[in-house]
C-alpha cells in the first residue's frame, strides 16, 4: 500500500519542531525526538536518507535550512514519498514566492498547515498541483474582515477544479496578449579521470515552457528529424551513427503531455498548465560535443603543500562566447592557506565549501 | 473592546514554560468569543496563530478547549481551519470537551458551501474518539452521496478513518460496499482512488476474520476492476496512478495476450515525469512477465533507461531511492547492466549513501570486458579523502577479484594498497589478501613477500590484525621471521582488547608450532597459558581444547587445527535466495532500500507503535544477524578449528544428546604418550585457570536454561546419582567456572587407599562405580588432580568436584559445585563415603 506518510515533522538544524502534522496514529507523538536522538545528534546524519528506529522509518531531506522527516511504521513506498516532499517544497515555494526555509515556515505556518491538510490525507498523496491548490487555499484569506457572508460564487467553482480531469489547469484564463517561452537548459555532466581520458559524459536537458495563453489551447510541439528515440529494438541493432541524428536515450514528460500521441506521431502535444512549468527532460549520452577542455596537474609538494594547475579550453566555435564561466577546484579541508596566479578573471578561497572558486 | 496585543511573533520563539502565556490567551480568548465586533475575525486569527504556533512548539495549550470551541463560531475560513487543526490536535485528549465541538462540526457539513462542508467532515473524522463514532455515521453517509466530488474525496478517506477508530461502527453502516459502488461508478478520479485506497486497507485488515471481506479482496484484483482502472489510468492523478499500478502489479494475467495488453498500454508511463509512476510501472512490468523468461529480459532493457534517467535526475535523496531499486535489478541481472558500468562511477560530490550504492553495482556488473576499467576507476576511490568510501572501494576491488578468474592485474593492485602507508587502506587491503589467498593458493609466493613486509604494530584494527595473524600463521613456513612475530603478539596479549584477534592469535601459534616447533614452543605455551586464564569464554574455551587435545594426541591435533586446504571456491551468500526473492515481490518499498523483506521490520509495530528503544530496532534484525554468522561459519568451514567452536556451542546446548563416549574420560595412560617437555608446561598452567575461574552468580545457570527450579530438599540424606550422567568437558568447562563453590572440605583418605593409588585408573573406576565420573585427570606423584561430575537421578541437576588428593599425607581436598545449591552437603556425604571405600575391598 502506497501509504507515503504517517506524520509530516518540519525541523530546523537545531531540531526545534517548525511544523507537525499527524496523518495516521499509528506513529506516536515522540518520533521526532527519536529522529533528533538518533540521527541528528549522531553524525549518521549524512549517511543514509532512510533510517529505522524502533518500529519506525524516517526518510527526511535537507531543503536550505530545514529538515523535512516523514515517519512511517507500514511497508511505504519510498520513491513516492520523497517525490512527495519534493513536490510539496515546490508548491510551498510558489505560495511563498521563492526561498523555503526556516523563516518562511514560521511565517506562513498557517498557511503550511492548510496545505498539509490539502496535500494529503491520512497518508495518502491527494492533489499537489499549485494551480488548483491557489483556487481556494490562498495566502490572505481573502475575505474582508467586515463581510461576514462568504461570498461563494468562486468557491464551488474551485472545488470543481479540484477534481476536473484536466487537473492541472483552471478554466476561464483569459490574457491580452497570448505568449509562450520556450527555454532549454541542458547540462552536461562530465567524469574524466585523472589521467585526462573521458570516463563518462551525459547531457540531461529539459525544456521549459512559460505560458499565457488563453482558454484551454491544445498545443504541439514538433521536433526535428533529427531527433530519434531509442527503443530496445534498436538497442541492440544500433545502426552505425550517420553523425547527424542526435540520439535521445531516454524522454520523460510532464504529466500534461499526451503520452500516446508522443510515441505514435513524434509530436509532443499537450494542454498546458498556467505559467512556468517543466514540459520534458531528456538524457543524451552518444555524440556529446564538449564545450570546454580542462586540463588539470596536481603536484603535490611535501606533504602540506599541493598545487594545482588549472587550463581550460574552449572548443566551441569562435563566433560563440561563454558568460559566466565559473570553476570550483574542490580541496581538501583542512587547507590553510592558499595563493592564486590566474590569467583571466578573479579567484578566490571559499572555505565553506572546501573550494577554490575562479570566476 | 480593546483588541488584543497585536505582538510580533518572534522568529525563534524561545521555550518559554507557557503557563503565563496560555493563561493569558484563555482570558483575550473569552474576551472575544461572544463578540460581534467589526474586525473582531482579525484579532482572532492573531490569537488563533499563537495557540496554534504553541502547540506546535510543543507546549501543552489543551486547556484553552472550551474557549477555542467557543470561538469557533465563525464564517472566516481561516480561522475555522486553525480552529479544526486545534481541536483535530486535542480531541483525543479531552474526549468530554470534544463532545462540544461535534456540534458546531455537524452544522458545518451542512453549510451550503462544499469547502466548508469537506472541511468540517475531514476535522469530523480526525477526532479519533472513540465515543464520538456515532456522530461519525450521519454525516459520511451524506458526505459519499454529496454532490460535489470534494465532499466526496474527503468522506470516502473519513471512511478509512472511522475504520480504524470503530471497526464495528463502520462495517455496520455497510460503508464498504457503499464504498466498492462509487469506486465503479464515480466521475471523479480521486474519488476512485481513494476508494481503492480505503477498500484495500479494510478489506486486507478484515481478510483475517471475514471470509467474505478476503473474497471481496481477491475481486479487487479481478480481471474487471483492473481494466476498469487501466482504462481510467490516464485520467489518474500522478499520485493515484502510483496507487493504481500497484493494485495492477498484483493482478495475474491468465493468458499471454493480456500481460502484453497491458504492457503496452502501460509502457507510456515509464516517461512519465514522477519517479514513483516510473518504478511502480517498472514493478508492474517485471511482476507480469516473471513467468515469461525471454520478456522478462526485454523488460530490463526497456527499463534500464528511465531507471538511469531517474538516477541522474532530482535530489540525492530520491536517486538514493531509486538506486536502492536500481540495485536489486543489478544484483538480479548483473549482465544486463554491464555495460552500463559507466552510470555507476561516482562524482566527488555525491554523498556517501549514493556512492556506496553505486560501488555495489559496480562491483556487481564487472565481467571479462571492464573489470580493466572498472578496477581503475576504483583504485582512483581508494585515495579518497572520504574514509568510509576509500575503505568500500578497496573492499569493492577485493570482491572483484574474488568474481574473476583472471586476477594477476587485480592482486598487483591490492599489494600496491598495501604499500600506500595509509592504516585504513592497509587493513582492508590486508583483509582482501587474506581471503584472496583461500581462493587462490597460488598466489601466496607474491603476497606472502609483500605481507611480510608489514609491521603489525603499524596494524591496530581488529579485522586487520586477525587477517594478519590468519597469514602468519597459514604461511609460517615461508615467511622468516612468523614465529617470532607471533611471540611478540602473544607477549602483548593484554594489551589485545579483541577477543577476535586472541583467538586468531591462538589457532595461528599451534599452526606454527606444527611447522616450525622449536622456534613456536615458547610462544605456544605462553599462548596457550595465556589463553586459558583469559576472561572471554570463547577464548578460554579454545585455549583449553588446543591444550587438551594436544594432550590427547598431537597429530590429531594437527589434523584437527591444520588440515590440508582446499582452497574456497565460493564464498557463502549472505542472504538466502527466498529472502531476495521475497524482497523483490516487494519492489518498490522500503524492503528495498532496507534489503530485507517487510516482515523483518514491520513486525514489531504491532507489538506497540509508540515504544521505543534500540532493542526493538535491533531485534527486527536478528534473525538476518543470526543467519550471517551461521554462515560467515560456513565460509571458515575448512578451518576446522572454528568449526568446531560452534559445535562446541551446540553441545553444551544439548548435552543430553551426546553419546556417552564422549565423555570418556582423559586417561592418563593416553597423556603419557605426550611428548612430555610440553606437556609440563601446559600442566602447570591448568590448575592456575583452575583456581582463578571467575564465580559467576547462579543467575547465568538460568540465562542458559540449564537453571532448575528449587529442588525440595532431600528427604533421605542418601542422594540417588544417576549412573549414566553424561556431561562433555566443555558443558563442564563452563559449569565449573559459572558455579559457585558450594563447599569445600578437606578429608583423608584411607591408608588402603593411598597404597592402592598406583594409578589413578583406579580410583577412576571405583568411583565410577559410585556413579561419580571422572571427567579429567592429571598430575604426578605426589599429587593428583580429579574433576568429578555426577548427575542426580530423574533430574538434570549436575555436581562438579575437584579433587586434589596427596598420596604422601593421605589427604584429599574436595571442591564442589552444584546446580542445585540446597543438596550439596548430601552429595559431599556420598561422595567422601565412596572416597574413603577406595581401596577397601
Amino acid at each position: 500500500m502506497p501509504v507515503a506518510a504517517s506524520a509530516i515533522y518540519f525541523l530546523n538544524l537545531r531540531g526545534d519542531v517548525l511544523i507537525n502534522r499527524l496523518y495516521r496514529d499509528d506513529v506516536g507523538g515522540n518520533m521526532v525526538d527519536a529522529f533528533r536522538m538518533h540521527i541528528m545528534q549522531t553524525k549518521e546524519l549524512g549517511t543514509c536518507p532512510v533510517r529505522q528506529i524502533g518500529g519506525c522509518s524516517f526518510f527526511y531531506m535537507r531543503i536550505s535550512n530545514v529538515y523535512i522527516v516523514i515517519v512511517v511504521s507500514s511497508n511505504a513506498n519510498v520513491a513516492c514519498a520523497f517525490k512527495f516532499v519534493v513536490e510539496a517544497v515546490a508548491l510551498f515555494k510558489s505560495y511563498f514566492g521563492g526561498a523555503f526555509d526556516e523563516d518562511a515556515i514560521r511565517n506562513n505556518f498557517v498557511l503550511i498547515y492548510e496545505l498539509l491538510d490539502e496535500i494529503m490525507d491520512f497518508g495518502y498523496p491527494q492533489n499537489l498541483s499549485p494551480e488548483i491548490l491557489k483556487l481556494y487555499i490562498t495566502q490572505e484569506g481573502v475575505r474582508s474582515p467586515f463581510s461576514s457572508k462568504p461570498s461563494d460564487k468562486p468557491v464551488p467553482n474551485a472545488t470543481l477544479q479540484v477534481t476536473g480531469a484536466v487537473g492541472w489547469r483552471r478554466e476561464g484564463l483569459v490574457y491580452k496578449k497570448n505568449e509562450v517561452f520556450l527555454d532549454i537548459v541542458e547540462s552536461v555532466n562530465l567524469l574524466m579521470s585523472s589521467k585526462g581520458s573521458v570516463l563518462r559524459c551525459d547531457v540531461t536537458g529539459k525544456i521549459l515552457m512559460k505560458c499565457f495563453l488563453s482558454g484551454m489551447p491544445d498545443l504541439k510541439l514538433g521536433l526535428n528529424d533529427k531527433i530519434g528515440l531509442e527503443k530496445e529494438s534498436q538497442l541492440k541493432s544500433r545502426p552505425t551513427k550517420s553523425g547527424k541524428t542526435i540520439e535521445l536515450d531516454d524522454v520523460t514528460f510532464h504529466q500534461c503531455v499526451n503520452l500516446t500521441r508522443f510515441n505514435s506521431e513524434k509530436t509532443v502535444s499537450f494542454v498546458p498548465p498556467d505559467g512556468e512549468f517543466e514540459l520534458m527532460k531528456y538524457r543524451i549520452t552518444e555524440g556529446v560535443n564538449l564545450p570546454f577542455r580542462v586540463l588539470p596537474t596536481i603536484k603535490e609538494l611535501g606533504r602540506t603543500r599541493m598545487e594545482v594547475n588549472v587550463k581550460v579550453k574552449s572548443v566551441f566555435g569562435a563566433k560563440m562566447f561563454a558568460l559566466g564561466v565559473v570553476i570550483k577546484i574542490p580541496v581538501p579541508k583542512q587547507t590553510a592557506k592558499t595563493s592564486f596566479q590566474v590569467t583571466s578573471g578573479r579567484a578566490k578561497y571559499n572555505a565553506a565549501i572546501d573550494c577554490l572558486v575562479w570566476k | 473592546m480593546a483588541p488584543p496585543a497585536q505582538s510580533q511573533r518572534s522568529s525563534s520563539p524561545s521555550q518559554p514554560s507557557g503557563k503565563s502565556e496560555v493563561s493569558d490567551l484563555k482570558l483575550q480568548l473569552r474576551q472575544l468569543a461572544g463578540s460581534r465586533a467589526p474586525g473582531v475575525d482579525d484579532s482572532k486569527r492573531e490569537l488563533f496563530k499563537k495557540v496554534i504556533s504553541y502547540m506546535t512548539i510543543g507546549i501543552d495549550v489543551s486547556s484553552l478547549f472550551g474557549e477555542m470551541v467557543m470561538c469557533s463560531a465563525t464564517s472566516d475560513i481561516v480561522l475555522k481551519k486553525m480552529c479544526y487543526l486545534y481541536v483535530g490536535n486535542y480531541a483525543k485528549v479531552n474526549p468530554d470537551l470534544a463532545l462540544l465541538t461535534i456540534n458546531f462540526l455537524q452544522r458545518d457539513c451542512h453549510d451550503e458551501d462544499p469547502m466548508i462542508r469537506g472541511l468540517a467532515l475531514r476535522s469530523l473524522c480526525s477526532l479519533r474518539v472513540a465515543n464520538l463514532v456515532e456522530y461519525l455515521v450521519g454525516p459520511l453517509g451524506s458526505g459519499l452521496k454529496d454532490s460535489n466530488s470534494y465532499v466526496r474525496i474527503v468522506a470516502v478517506i473519513g471512511v478509512l478513518k472511522l475504520y480504524h477508530i470503530s471497526v464495528s461502527t463502520c462495517v455496520d453502516a455497510d460503508f464498504p460496499s457503499i464504498l466498492k459502488h462509487l469506486m465503479l461508478n464515480d466521475s471523479d478520479t480521486q474519488v476512485v482512488a481513494n476508494c481503492l485506497s480505503a477498500l484495500q486497507e479494510i478489506w486486507s485488515a478484515e481478510a483475517s476474520t471475514s471470509e467474505e471481506a478476503s473474497r471481496e479482496r481477491e475481486a479487487l484484483i479481478s480481471k474487471p476492476v483492473i481494466y476498469y482502472l487501466l482504462n481510467r489510468i490516464k485520467e489518474f492523478s500522478e499520485w493515484a496512478q502510483c496507487l493504481v499500478l500497484e493494485l495492477v502489479a498484483k493482478y495475474m494475467p491468465l493468458e499471454s495476450d493480456e500481460i502484453f495488453d497491458i504492457m503496452n498500454l502501460l509502457e507510456d508511463r515509464l516517461q512519465h515525469a514522477n519517479g514513483a509512476v516510473v518504478l511502480a510501472t517498472i514493478k508492474v512490468f517485471l511482476q507480469l512477465t516473471l513467468s515469461l523468461t525471454d520478456v522478462h529480459q526485454q523488460v530490463y532493457e526497456r527499463i534500464k533507461a528511465p531507471l538511469l534517467t531517474l538516477v541522474s535526475s532530482g535530489s540525492p535523496e530520491q536517486s538514493y531511492a531509486v538506486l536502492s531499486h536500481l540495485h536489486i535489478l543489478v544484483m538480479r541481472a548483473p549482465y544486463i547492466f554491464s555495460s552500463d558500468y559507466k552510470h555507476f562511477y561516482c562524482q566527488y560530490n555525491e554523498p556517501y549513501y549514493v556512492k556506496r550504492l553505486k560501488l555495489e553495482m559496480l562491483t556487481a556488473v564487472a565481467n571479462e570486458s571492464n573489470t580493466y576499467e572498472i578496477v581503475t576507476e576504483l583504485c582512483e576511490y581508494a585515495a579518497n579523502v572520504d574514509i568510509p568510501i576509500a575503505r568500500e572501494s578497496i573492499r569493492a576491488v577485493g570482491k572483484i577479484a574474488l568474481q574473476q578468474y583472471d586476477v594477476n592485474a587485480i592482486v598487483d593492485r591490492l599489494l600496491q594498497f598495501l604499500e600506500m602507508e595509509k592504516d585504513y587502506v592497509t587493513a582492508e587491503a590486508l583483509v582482501l589478501v587474506k581471503d584472496l589467498l583461500r581462493k587462490y593458493p597460488q598466489w601466496s609466493h607474491d603476497c606472502i613477500a609483500v605481507v611480510g613486509n608489514i609491521s603489525s604494530k603499524n596494524v591496530q584494527e581488529p579485522k586487520a590484525k586477525a587477517a594478519l595473524i590468519w597469514m602468519l600463521g597459514e604461511y609460517s613456513q615461508d615467511m622468516q621471521d612468523a614465529p617470532y612475530i607471533l611471540e611478540s603478539l602473544v607477549e602483548n596479549w593484554d594489551e589485545e582488547h579483541s577477543a577476535e584477534v586472541r583467538l586468531h592469535l591462538l589457532t595461528a601459534v599451534m599452526k606454527c608450532f606444527f611447522k616450525r616447533p622449536p622456534e613456536t614452543q615458547n610462544a605456544l605455551g605462553a599462548a596457550l597459558a595465556a589463553g586459558i586464564a583469559d576472561f572471554h569464554q570463547d577464548v578460554h574455551d579454545r585455549a583449553l581444547f588446543y591444550y587438551r587435545i594436544l594432550q590427547y594426541n598431537v597429530s590429531v591435533a594437527e589434523h584437527v587445527v591444520n588440515p590440508p586446504k582446499q582452497a574456497v571456491s565460493v564464498f557463502a551468500d549472505t542472504q538466502s535466495s527466498e529472502i531476495k526473492d521475497r524482497i523483490f515481490d516487494e519492489f518498490n518499498s522500503l524492503s528495498v532500500v532496507y534489503q530485507k523483506p517487510s516482515y523483518m521490520f514491520t513486525d514489531k509495530e504491532h507489538r506497540g507503535p509508540f515504544e521505543f528503544s534500540d532493542e526493538l530496532g535491533n531485534l527486527s534484525i536478528g534473525g538476518e544477524a543470526a543467519d550471517n554468522v551461521v554462515s560467515a561459519q560456513r565460509v571458515e568451514a575448512n578451518d576446522k578449528d572454528l568449526l568446531l567452536t560452534t559445535s562446541e556451542k551446540e553441545e553444551t546446548r544439548g548435552s543430553s544428546n551426546n553419546g556417552t563416549d564422549y565423555t570418556a574420560p582423559y586417561d592418563s595412560s593416553s597423556t603419557s604418550v605426550f611428548a612430555s617437555q610440553t606437556r609440563m608446561e601446559l600442566e602447570i598452567s591448568n590448575p592456575t585457570s583452575a583456581g582463578h575461574a571467575p564465580q559467576a552468580s547462579l543467575g547465568i545457570d538460568d540465562l542458559l536454561g540449564l537453571g532448575l527450579p528449587a529442588a525440595p530438599a532431600p528427604s533421605s540424606p542418601q542422594l540417588k546419582l544417576s549412573s549414566k550422567a553424561v556431561l562433555d568437558p566443555s558443558a563442564f568447562q563452563q559449569k565449573w567456572r559459572q558455579l559457585p563453590v558450594a563447599l569445600s572440605q578437606e578429608c583423608s583418605v584411607s591408608p588402603q587407599g593411598v597404597a592402592a593409588f598406583t594409578s589413578p585408573q583406579a580410583l577412576l573406576r571405583h568411583m565410577q562405580s559410585h556413579s561419580i565420573h571422572c571427567i579429567a585427570s592429571g598430575g604426578q606423584s605426589p599429587n593428583f588432580k580429579f574433576f568429578f561430575f555426577a548427575q542426580k537421578a530423574e533430574e538434570t541437576s549436575n555436581y562438579l568436584v575437584e579433587c586434589v588428593i596427596n598420596t604422601s599425607s593421605a589427604k584429599a581436598q574436595i571442591k564442589i559445585k552444584a546446580d542445585d545449591q540446597s543438596t550439596s552437603s548430601a552429595f559431599s556425604t556420598v561422595f567422601q563415603s565412596a572416597l574413603s571405600r577406595f581401596g577397601i575391598p
